[in-house]
């Protein structure tokens, strides 16, 4: 249903846009299909190996390890292992939430969970490379992963001091 | 309305289909997949391959209208106003609209990626960008709605979400002061 209504979305806006450059710059639809179509040869192997291993990873990961760990942890080597181990965690969004909420029963912290969830939301490694460089480029990405490579932890840290 | 750049930078031109991120999402790719044939045996291997075959197909038409909308964005985007909006100089009132417009945007990673590329193409700055985009995957509207309420506590998730509102704003000033002290010291090593 959300593949659904975004696909709506986004082919609306697209029929717009491209029936905008035709009327404003006829000459320039040939260059629009020619960086569309490169785009897309260039991409569409990223995202069948990126969707293919989500699968895959999902199979193996090993929840109740990480569950137990995100519940054992504390300080500030704790918020650091949460969010590796949110980074490192694959799949759509239900995975990270239910492995969560599974931590919290077992006995995590509200800043552990705060720093997993965080970094999974930041760092998810197969959308970065499925979507993110093909799409925006490595200046882009690069950018953007090195200037929030501090948010989990700190986010972790006021969620320990206000929870 | 301005006569938008000829030649938009995103995505970029010509590039090598094969390179270190391909190979590396292949070695990751067959390595699980592996894995879970070992592990699982082949048949859950053959079913979670054609379960995830059958969304890639689903999805195709999404990305396809992403790409092309992100592509011709670059020529219909009024420059000038983009600039004013979510330039440079658009303070944190640019990075403000940035944030929201990720966060309360529908659609995934195909629409986002796709708006945010156009955006910059016409005019918006890298950190308008950033924004935009750690807008939509720390505080998306419809993730956290839909997903992280049913799994997670409500307060919690208030509380995440009260937190996380400033970071993608920050992550912009800090982006823009970075850009601008550099612009300074380029000019006096000159």
């Amino acid at each position: 249903m959300n593949i659904l209504i975004g696909s709506a979305i986004i082919w609306a806006g697209a029929l717009w846009a491209l029936a905008r450059v035709r009327r404003d710059h006829a000459s320039e639809l040939r260059t629009v299909w020619t960086i569309s179509l490169d785009t897309f040869v260039f991409m569409l192997p990223r995202l069948m190996l990126g969707l293919i291993s989500a699968g895959f990873l999902a199979l193996l990961l090993p929840e109740a390890f990480v569950q137990r760990f995100l519940g054992d942890s504390a300080g500030f080597a704790g918020l650091l292992i949460a969010s590796v181990f949110g980074a490192l965690t694959p799949g759509g969004p239900f995975v990270a939430f239910a492995i969560g909420a599974s931590a919290l029963k077992a006995g995590a912290t509200f800043g552990a969970l705060t720093a997993y969830v965080t970094a999974w939301c930041i760092y998810s490694i197969l959308r970065i490379m499925s979507y993110e460089v093909p799409m925006m480029g490595g200046r882009f990405t690069k950018v953007r992963l090195l200037y929030s490579l501090p948010v989990p932890v700190v986010l972790g840290l006021v969620a320990q001091a206000v929870m | 309305m301005s006569a938008p750049d000829p030649s938009p930078q995103t995505p970029p031109k010509k590039r090598k289909k094969i390179d270190a991120g391909l190979i590396t999402l292949a070695l990751i790719c067959a390595a699980s997949g592996a894995a879970v044939w070992v592990l699982h045996g082949p048949e859950v291997f053959t079913d979670t391959l054609l379960v995830e075959l059958g969304f890639a197909a689903m999805l195709l038409p999404k990305v396809v209208g992403g790409i092309l909308l992100a592509v011709a964005l670059g020529y219909v985007l009024p420059r000038e106003r983009i600039l004013a909006l979510a330039g440079p100089d658009s303070g944190v009132r640019g990075l403000a609209v940035a944030t929201a417009a990720g966060a309360l945007f529908p659609g995934g990673p195909a629409v986002t990626f796709a708006l945010t590329a156009g955006l910059i193409t016409s005019g918006a700055d890298i950190a308008a960008g950033v924004a935009m985009v750690s807008g939509w995957v720390l505080l998306s509207a419809n993730r956290t709605l839909i997903w992280e309420l049913s799994f997670l506590p409500a307060h919690f998730v208030g509380l995440r979400v009260l937190m996380t509102l400033p970071v993608p704003i920050l992550l912009g000033l800090a982006i823009r002061h970075v850009a601008r002290r550099r612009a300074i010291t380029g000019e006096a090593a000159e």
